[in-house]
Parts: C-alpha cells; structure tokens; sequence
C-alpha cells in the first residue's frame, strides 16, 4: 500500500475510544452551488462513538445535507462545494484530496428516507456491499448475510426464502433489509436519513428497537422529523435552523431544559 | 317551473361547440387508424393474390413442357462448365508446354496469310507461267515475287504477327520464320521443316489431353441438340396457350361491343368473333406429344453425354506443367461426382414428367417461400423464391447489430451514468444529429468512400483471404452504414431505460462503498435490461426496414451467400427485401406475376417489423410490472 494514500481500511483503522469524537466537524460551510449561497453556515458539532446522535429541525434547515456531507454522497451533485471549515472522521480529514469516497462510503454506512433495496434476491441485496469488494467466497458471504439479518432482526422471517425478490417484502422489512444490507459492510458510523418516515407506526416502532440494538456496534447519526422519535432513540440530539446549528447537548437537556429560545420554541410547537 | 342549469349556447348539426372541438380531435385519431387498416388490407389482398396466380403458372410451366426442358436445360448448364473448365485447363498447358512451338505454328500461319493476301496477283502469274512452261516468263515472275517476298518480309512487324508474344524472346526463330518466308514457293506450297517439326511436336504432346477434350466437348452434343430443339417448341406452347386465353377476353369485348352497333357494322363485328374459336381447354395433350416421345432420345442422350464425359475426364493427364491446368483438372474431378449424381437426378425427374399432372396449391407456397432463386425479365421463365432477399437482409441486419449494438449501449451507459454535464451536452445531441443524415447521402458516401477504403484496407496482410474485399460494394458496407443509422435509435432508447432506474438505486449502491462502474454493471444494466433489449430490436426493426442505403451499397446480386466461405458471406455482394422492391416495382405491370411477388415480399417484411415491434412493446410493458 502507498504511504502517502490514507485509506480507512478496517484492520488498521484507528479506533477511537468511547465517548471520543469519532466525527469532528470543524466550522464547516458548505454550498450547492459552487459557494454562491451556503446551504450550510460555520457548523461545528462533534459526534462521539457508540451513541445515537440526532439531527432536528424544520424543512431546509441542512440536516439531511449534514448527513450526506459525512459519507461524502453529496459528491453526485457536480455543483456541490465545501466552501470552509472540515470534517474528520476516525482523525482523517475526509474532503482531502487523497481520500477515496469509494473507501470513504465502506466505513461510513447510509440508510435512505425510501427504503430502496436492489431488485434482487434477499440474499444478493446483503452480500452486495461484500461482493463489490471482491469477497466470492461462499460461506463468508453465508455468514455475513446471516448475521447482519440477524443484526437486523429479520433472520426469522426471511431466512426460509432468502433466494425470493426482496421487493416482495412489506415496507417495514424491505428497511430492515436495507438496514442489514449497510451492515453486512461492517461500517463504524451508520448515517440514517429519516429512516421511518414512508413507514407505518408498527413497523417505525420496530426500527427505532433495532436503533436502539445496533448502538452497541455502531456510532448512529440519524435525521429525524419526529421529535418522540429523537426522544426515544438518541443520545444526543442537534437543532439546526436555517443552516446554522443552533443547540447540541444530550437529548434530555436539548428536550427538558434547551437553552436556546428557537428550540424550545421548535420542540414545544410553536413553529416548524 | 323555472328552469335552472340548461346548456347554453346554440347547436350546430346536433352537436354543440365542444361536442364539435372533440369531433375535430377524434376525427384526427380516427383518419390515422383508418388508414392504417386500409393499407394493411390492401398490402394483404394484393399479396394473397399472389399464390392463385403463381399456381396458374406452375400449371402451365408443367403443362407446356416447359418444366421437361427445364430439367435438360439444367443438365446442360452442369455439363458446359466442364466444357469451359477443360478448354482453360487445355489452352494453359499447351501454353506452358508448347509455348514455342505454338508460336512458331501461328506465326507461320499468320506470315502466310499476309503473303497470300498480297502476292495473289504474282502466285497466279507464276502459277501460268510455270503452266505455259516459258522459261524466261518464269523467270521473270520467279524474280518478282521474290522481290515481293523481300519486300513483305523487311517491312512485317514481330508484334502485329505473333500477336500473344510467344516469340518474343526467340529472335532466332523469328529470323528462321522470316528466312523460310524469303524462299516460299507459292504453286508448291511447302511447309518449311521445322515448322512442320514444332507441329508434329505439339500434336503428339497434346494428344492425350486433345483427345479427353474432344471426348467432353462432344460429349453433350446431343443433349445440346435436343434441348435447343425442344425449347423452341415449348415456348411456342406456352406462347399460344397465353394467346388463347387472351382471345377469349378479346372474342368477348367484341360482341359485348357488338350489341351496341347497328345494321352492317353489327354483322362485321359478329363475323370478326365469329372467327375468334375458343376451345374448352388449350390442348395441351396433343401439343407436347414431341416432348413425351423425346423421352427416350434423352435417355439417350444423357447415357452418351454420361459416358463420354466419364471417360473424358478419366483420361485428363494427370502430371500437367501448368499450375492453373492442375488446378482446374482437380476441380473438374471434383464436381464430376456431384454433377453425375444431380444429372440422374434431373433424369428421373425429366422422365416422371406428366402433362397432365395435378400441380399442388401448396406447391405455388413453398416454392416462394422455401425457393433459392429469385428470376425475373428472363427469356425462359420467371422464377420467385424469397430465400436468397430474406437471407441477404438477415445477413446484414446481423452485422448492422453486431455493430451497433456495443456501441449505441456503451455511449448510452457512458453518457447517462459516467458523463459529466458538459459532455452529456455534446455527445447526446451529436448522436441523436446521426439521425438527421440522409440514407441517400449515407449510401453516397458509402460507395464513393467507404467502399473504396474497405476494400484497400482488406487487401493487407493480416487480413485473412477469405475476408479481402473483391466488391466494392457488398453486405459488410452496407451493414456498417446500417449500423450508423441504427445507433441513434438505439442510444436514444437505450438511454431512456437507464434513465428509469430509480435515482435511489444507484444512491444506494454508492453509499455501500460501489464504485460507479461496479453500479452501472451490477445494478443499474440488469435493472434495466428490458429496455435495454426492448431498444435493440427497435433498431433491428429501422435495420431490416431501410431500404436506400442497402440499395445503392449491398451490390444487389441475387443468389444465395457462398457458405463455403465460411465469414467470407460478410464481403459478398447481396440483395434484400426492401431493395428488391424498391429496384423492381417501378418496372412491373400491375396484376402481373410479377408485381404480385413483390407485393408478398413486402407483406412478409411488414409482418417480420411488427413482430420486432410488438415484441419490444411487450418487453417493455413487463418492464413497466418489474
């Protein structure tokens, strides 16, 4: 391997300590279009490692933008800039030059709005992420779907048709797939872009179960319009308005006791 | 009561102003599916036709014997190509071997026909001297002639006497031919010694190989015979059998014309009609009676022709000097066996021929479809088999697709999912401009251009032979064009089926650590494989379908590909469907065989784009379910 490209690869990541940042964000600003207007304005937030961090606030307040700037996804805009500021993730700034956002996307995992499993089989969606790394061998592919399905909490209910398209699945387990399917990856930090939003109460309450498990493997940033939602599942919680970040604290403060006027007013109601 | 709600505004013809708006629009619709269902009825019935007719005329074909001389003709079509073959393989040995002598004799021949053209008047004088035996006057004649021989023999030319140059390297000879000239006696007319020795050379040389020339040249002389004989009476057959059917139309314009005349002129007309006989059937019993009877004399014809051709070619010499002669001799050893085999083929045939045999309806079906030979405007008669159009337009719809088929899918992959902004905004349009080229002026360049360079590029080295380009103009040409002219359909709709995939497909494969690579050929294409196959027989259809391009660059030569070449089919020159059509319809009379042939090509090629049509449709509607 050449020195002077810094890879994250998993064997010889650093690992950072609990309660640690493992994502650091330094002042950033970032623009969609090439720095004429900053869609997000001087943010600096730091995530520690194996909690759940959630991201509030209004419509168009950057949050989701947030999220994708972390594994980069904003990289498909052509237009998309950051105009200041970094972001580190495990110590490595991850917007210079000699990172690879391919790399990049292997340790940091997403989890879409909509769920969007491929018009595969149950099997072929998990091993996917394996398979494009080049992983042919069968029993490590076996094993590594089993258990992120079982991860997942979805073991039981698929493990009988797993070669049947994963589009036949309900709503809720098509999610879960796409939950199992980025953690078959083994990725440190899992970005959930409101995960339960195009789901039923029932299945929201399953994932927010399985959030709440998986916490003790990964680092969890999620995206959540839901306010009980952030209650129940986070450790930590940001308030963004209007590209700025307007509160970080441990969820109890942000939602008991929040120092800021605008997000008192957010969470009570009175506006959003 | 009072009336709330009522309609307003008047009413023209029953309907109001928006019942009107929504005739003009459906009227538009309704135009378009009427026409459509018209030009299929018409394409069908015109078609259909074709089979009754083509029926009518296998029966005659049978009936007039021309089907018996059919058979003979086809005999002696195998057996002049041996003829042909021999005479080559002949004239090259005797070259290689005789080259000299050969010379020397023609010379010789050539020298005397100039000196008896201008020494007649001096040979005759000669000649009456001599006779009156006075010794001065034969004298003086003896001298002038000599002088005329002086004369003759210092202002020949070489070239203009041994025209093939067979002498050029021999001035000995030469000097020897124009030495034996000065001494030429015309009352005694002797050969010169040595040209008499270059003859007796050549003769014996040749004379085994001679002798198995003439045996194969004589061999087909009475089938040759015959087949001239009896063509002429079948065609005088078919001719006023075609006659008689004519005068009965005729018989009945007159006396329908007839009815309307008055008096006199009545009368005449009737008479006219009167003359006009008509029989219930065309007798063509007591007409092919020859043929029947000229049954044996083939028999026997075909047992000489057999037998000396046999023995004819089991004389050709078998060590022979010349390359080409060798060359030839083994081909002509080759093909006897099958020739024999095809010539008791055609002999037994010939011999089951019966006047008055039924011709199967299926017959006149299978004949076009199943038929190999595609004969128009031809002196004997007119054969219609489709094989050889359909198999030239499959062959270059194959290589138009090979073609086209890589590269509209690979630019629609590259612009869809790998281009940046810009270069989507310059290679989609310049593919799509493709579309808006001329096939006239893509043929143009295709002859005047393409051509020209494929065939100099196929000539190097590391061409493989059966590969190098004889014609210019040839299916490989035409198929490359094709292809340019179906990659822009293929892009487009290509590009569309990528353009389905959900956005969050490819977002997902990415955000799982896939490069976009990796995503376009594991998710994206299989995703999109309908579409994607839905767009490539879209383009077959615009390739089967086009008609100018391969009508000025396939070469337009009917016959079945060669497939002893193997992919040597790809260079031959060959014809289609749709430039069948487009040749030969301008020059048909409506209602003949003929147009009516053309008609059925051009249902068969309507049927086989709307498959292609309807099966893409379907493979893009199950698409739409996935």
């Amino acid at each position: 391997m050449n020195d002077s490209t810094v890879t994250l690869d998993s064997a010889d990541a650093p690992q950072v300590a609990v309660n640690e940042p493992i994502i650091s964000i330094d002042d950033l600003s970032f623009s969609y279009d090439l720095g004429d207007t900053n869609t997000l304005r001087n943010i600096s937030l730091d995530i520690p490692a194996g909690k759940v961090t959630a991201f509030i606030g209004p419509s168009g307040c950057g949050k989701s933008t947030l999220l994708r700037c972390l594994n980069r996804m904003n990289d498909l805009v052509d237009t998309a800039k950051v105009t200041n500021g970094k972001i580190s993730i495990l110590g490595q700034d991850i917007n210079a030059p000699d990172v690879d956002a391919i790399e990049l996307r292997k340790h940091v995992g997403m989890v879409f709005q909509k769920y969007n499993p491929f018009p595969k089989s149950i099997y072929e969606n998990v091993a996917y992420g394996l398979r494009v790394q080049g992983i042919k061998n069968k029993s490590v592919l076996d094993q590594a779907v089993e258990e992120s399905l079982q991860k997942s909490a979805l073991w039981t209910e698929v493990k009988d048709r797993l070669g049947t398209s994963a589009l036949g699945l309900s709503g809720g387990q098509q999610q879960r797939l796409c939950i199992a399917r980025t953690i078959a990856v083994k990725p440190q930090i899992v970005l959930m872009d409101e995960p339960c939003s195009a789901l039923d109460p029932i299945a929201t309450a399953r994932i927010e179960e399985l959030i709440t498990e998986l916490r003790q493997d990964f680092t969890i940033a999620i995206v959540t319009h839901n306010m009980q939602q952030a209650t129940r599942v986070s450790d930590q919680t940001a308030f963004f308005y209007l590209g700025k970040l307007i509160e970080y604290d441990d969820t109890e403060v942000i939602f008991g006791n929040p120092k800021e006027r605008q997000t008192e007013d957010y969470i009570s109601g009175r506006f959003g | 009561m009072v009336k709330h709600f009522q309609r307003r505004g008047r009413k023209f013809f029953g309907l109001d102003k928006q019942g009107w708006i929504k005739g003009f629009f459906g009227s538009n619709a309704g135009i378009s599916i009427v026409v459509l269902f018209l030009i299929c009825f018409f394409l069908v019935v015109e078609a259909f036709r074709f089979f009754p007719a083509h029926h009518e005329g296998l029966k005659v074909y049978r009936k007039s014997g021309q089907e018996f001389v059919g058979h003979i003709m086809e005999q002696v079509d195998g057996y002049q190509e041996f003829v042909s073959f021999t005479n080559q393989a002949y004239f090259s040995e005797y070259d290689e071997r005789f080259g000299k002598e050969r010379g020397i004799k023609d010379s010789w021949e050539a020298l005397l026909g100039e000196i008896e053209d201008g020494g007649e008047d001096l040979a005759e004088a000669l000649e009456d001297a001599r006779d009156e035996e006075d010794e001065a006057a034969i004298a003086e004649a003896e001298s002038d002639y000599h002088a005329f021989l002086v004369d003759l023999t210092s202002e020949v030319e070489q070239e203009s006497i041994d025209s093939f140059g067979r002498l050029k390297n021999q001035p000995e000879v030469w000097a020897a031919l124009l030495e034996a000239a000065l001494t030429y006696d015309p009352v005694e007319e002797e050969i010169p010694a040595f040209v008499a020795e270059a003859v007796r050379l050549q003769s014996e040389g040749m004379r085994s190989f001679a002798q198995a020339k003439d045996d194969i040249a004589s061999a087909g002389t009475g089938l040759k015979d015959l087949r001239s004989k009896l063509t002429t009476i079948t065609s005088q057959i078919a001719k006023d059998a075609e006659n008689e059917k004519s005068n009965e139309a005729r018989k009945f314009a007159i006396l329908e014309g007839a009815e309307k005349l008055e008096g006199k002129e009545k009368e005449e007309a009737l008479a006219e009609a009167q003359l006009i006989i008509i029989r219930d059937e065309f007798p063509y019993g007591e007409r092919v009676k020859p043929l029947s009877d000229s049954k044996e004399n083939h028999q026997e014809a075909v047992k000489t022709l057999r037998e000396k051709l046999t023995r004819g070619i089991a004389n050709l010499p078998g060590d022979l000097s010349s390359a080409k002669a060798s060359e030839l001799v083994e081909e002509i050893k080759k093909g006897r066996d099958r020739y024999l085999k095809n010539l008791d083929r055609s002999l037994r045939q010939a011999s089951e021929w019966e006047s008055d045999e039924r011709v199967d309806f299926g017959e006149s079906i299978a004949k076009f479809f199943f038929g190999n030979k595609w004969i128009t405007n031809s002196s004997w008669t007119d054969v219609y088999g489709l094989l050889p159009l359909l198999t030239g337009s499959v062959l270059i719809s194959c290589i138009a697709l090979f073609f086209a088929v890589p590269i509209s899918i690979g630019a629609a992959i590259y612009v869809n999912r790998l281009a940046t902004q810009r270069e989507q905004t310059l290679i989609k349009p310049s593919i799509e401009m493709i579309q808006a080229i001329p096939s006239i002026v893509l043929g143009f360049f295709g002859i005047m251009i393409l051509g020209e360079h494929l065939q100099q590029w196929s000539q190097a080295s590391w061409v493989p032979e059966f590969l190098q380009i004889k014609d210019r103009l040839n299916a490989f040409n035409a198929g490359l064009l094709l292809a340019l002219m179906a990659v822009p359909t293929i892009f487009t709709l290509c590009e569309d089926a990528l353009n389905n995939v959900p956005k969050s497909y490819s977002e997902a494969s990415l955000a799982l650590g896939a490069s976009k690579l990796q995503t376009v050929v594991r998710v994206i294409v299989p995703t999109a494989i309908s579409g994607i196959l839905a767009a490539v027989l879209l383009g077959l259809g615009r390739v089967i379908g086009e008609t100018m391009v391969v009508l000025l660059v396939a070469g337009n030569r009917i016959s079945m590909p060669d497939w002893g070449t193997g992919l040597g089919i790809m260079v031959q020159p060959t014809h289609t469907m749709t430039g069948i059509i487009a040749q030969e319809m301008p020059e048909v009379g409506p209602g003949t065989l003929h147009y009516r042939a053309l008609f059925l090509v051009g249902l068969v090629l309507f049927s086989i784009s709307l498959s292609i049509n309807i099966a893409a449709q379907k493979i893009i509607k199950r698409l739409g379910h996935a």
